[in-house]
């Protein structure tokens, strides 16, 4: 349902900080994404994961390839017709505005501000308090809060594929078994595409396949078990140890 | 004069954009066209007396008076006319009332119209007010629109006033003062909000004096500035006793837009606890994309955006 052909992503002299010369974020990925699979996206700090998925969102165009979604190319479409086609995308860092509630963009992504479909939303995302709704997205709401909220405008869209950048940062350990169980609920309910850039542990077992992109490039995609010895071996991780409270994440920074 | 009356001769939509009026509105109103009285209604708790013919009314509210309103809307549409009043209102102790305010110009020639209007508040003890003000300026004339407005607000021990003051658009000058004294145990919150475009100016000067302890005041500015205009916000808290004050002002800048905004904090007293925060800018790239990302189209995102930041 998602084929990258060749893609590469450059940045120019002024973005690069190599003073005047060109740098390749993303290197000649291909790759075909199937419909309905969950897929995991892992690797080392500035390997080049968020870049490509916002090549696939529209939010950097990419500099040569193709995206070809359902069976068009889409490379040269912007977000907003990308987010109309059907990907829908969680920001690790999101936005926060002023004046503007989670109801406001709830409705916005879901097309809706009927009360009761609004509702219906939250609690499949398993936001129990209706008080959260008129929350402004603004500074004062803690990590976690602002984490669910773009969670719920992602799954409010009920794309066919759904992106989501590391969506456990800032989630308590014992928040984020549940929130891979409402992706994978998503997932398998909708047939939903689902990409999770993440190093936790918990999403890479949750996928049906796992990239791992190094140099802005795929050094590996395949099964979980396949992975380890990579992950390992990249000392990026520390796999087989347990959680820790200051080191939720699983190690895969 | 009835209130059908008083709907035919006024416009209706700045009637509708002043003060949210379609029906006769629930409690007192005082209804000003062209530098005269439209019409007037009282209500055996609210009394609305003319000072001057011309130059303004007083408002008295009998202490002890809740859930009720007062409506008093101004239109200007008369060209040349430069409309000045200097209304008071008496906020009884422990009473609890709306206000709603608004000056509507509508300019239909090359002369300049305005109004100034000089609110002043004197609230009693335990009184609780809020109020609403709008000011919008619209037709086709050539004409510049000016609105002054000045609000000055002496709050009582353990009084409280929320003031919403917004100005929607299509004034050419405006020049904005808000003055505010809090008594012991006070509470005051102001919300500005102004748009401006086109070479619109606009100029906010705020001097908020938090007199006894535990009073606490909260300014906060929304400010947007679209095309080649211009806006400037000056505010200063002082707190001459053990109290808390707070200024947060945004201001949004589209196109060309200029902006000067400067928060001054002033503590006369140890044990006073002031904060500010300022931002002056663009939208911000990532609220746009997080937007688009949902659907909208890039101007449907910055009308959002604006639309919410102006409340």
């Amino acid at each position: 349902m998602l084929e990258l052909k060749n893609i590469t992503f450059s940045v120019t002299a002024e973005e690069s900080s190599d003073n005047g010369a060109m740098r390749t974020i993303i290197d000649d990925i291909s790759y075909v994404f199937k419909k309905g699979n969950f897929y995991a996206i892992t690797g080392p700090n500035g390997s080049g994961k968020t870049t490509l998925t916002r090549l696939i969102m529209g939010i950097n165009q990419v500099t040569s390839g193709a995206i070809n979604f359902e069976g068009k190319d889409i490379s040269k479409l912007s977000i907003t017709d990308r987010a109309r086609a059907g990907i829908s995308y969680s920001f690790q860092q999101p936005a926060r505005f002023k004046g503007t509630t989670f109801r406001d963009l709830l409705s916005i992504a879901s097309g809706s501000d009927d009360e009761n479909k609004l509702v219906q939303i939250i609690a499949r995302c398993g936001i129990c308090s209706l008080d959260f709704l008129d929350k402004p997205i603004d500074s004062k709401l803690s990590g976690g809060e602002i984490k669910k909220i773009e969670l719920a405008t992602t799954i409010a869209r009920n794309p066919k594929l759904a992106i989501y950048d590391e969506p456990d940062t800032g989630i308590d350990l014992w928040t984020i078994d549940p929130m891979v169980k409402l992706l994978k609920t998503e997932q398998e309910k909708n047939d939903t595409t689902t990409i999770v850039i993440s190093h936790n542990r918990a999403f890479l077992e949750a996928a049906d396949s796992l990239l791992f992109i190094e140099n802005g490039k795929i050094a590996y995609s395949g099964n979980m078990d396949g992975a380890l010895t990579i992950l390992n071996d990249l000392s990026v991780c520390h796999y087989r140890g347990t959680y820790d409270v200051e080191g939720y994440s699983g190690g895969y920074r | 004069m009835t209130w059908r009356d008083i709907v035919e001769a006024i416009d209706k939509e700045l009637l509708k954009a002043v003060a949210d009026l379609e029906g006769v509105p629930n409690g007192a109103y005082n209804i000003r066209k062209n530098g005269r009285l439209l019409g007037r209604e009282i209500s055996s708790n609210i009394s609305i007396e003319t000072v001057k013919e011309g130059a303004g009314i007083i408002v008295t509210i009998r202490p002890g008076t809740v859930n009720e309103s007062v409506h008093i809307p101004v239109i200007v549409s008369q060209a040349g006319l430069n409309d000045v009043v200097y209304n008071t209102f008496v906020i009884g102790e422990d009473s609890d009332v709306t206000i709603v305010a608004g000056c509507g110009i509508h300019c239909g020639t090359s002369q300049s119209e305005g109004h100034e209007g000089i609110h002043e508040f004197r609230l009693g003890k335990g009184a609780r007010v809020k109020y609403v003000e709008k000011h919008i300026a619209m037709g086709e004339g050539k004409g510049k629109r000016v609105l002054n407005p000045t609000t000055r607000v002496f709050l009582e021990k353990n009084s409280y006033a929320e003031m919403e003051l917004t100005q929607l658009g299509g004034v050419d000058e405006a020049t904005r003062v808000n003055e505010a004294n809090l008594a012991a145990g006070s509470s005051l919150f102001i919300t500005e909000r102004v748009m401006t475009d086109y070479k619109q100016t606009a100029v906010s000067r705020n001097q908020i004096v938090l007199a006894g302890d535990g009073s606490k005041a909260n300014m906060i500015s929304r400010s947007v500035i679209k095309g080649d205009s211009k806006q400037n916000f000056y505010a200063t808290i002082e707190a001459l006793a053990k109290s808390f004050g707070h200024i947060e002002c945004d201001a949004i800048i589209m196109d060309n837009g200029l902006n000067e905004t400067i928060p001054a904090l002033k503590a006369k007293h140890p044990e006073a606890e002031l904060t500010h925060e300022a931002s002056i800018g663009k939208i911000a790239n990532d609220q746009l994309i997080k937007l688009m990302s949902l659907g909208l189209t890039y101007d449907e995102a910055v009308n959002r955006i604006i639309q919410g930041f102006l409340g």
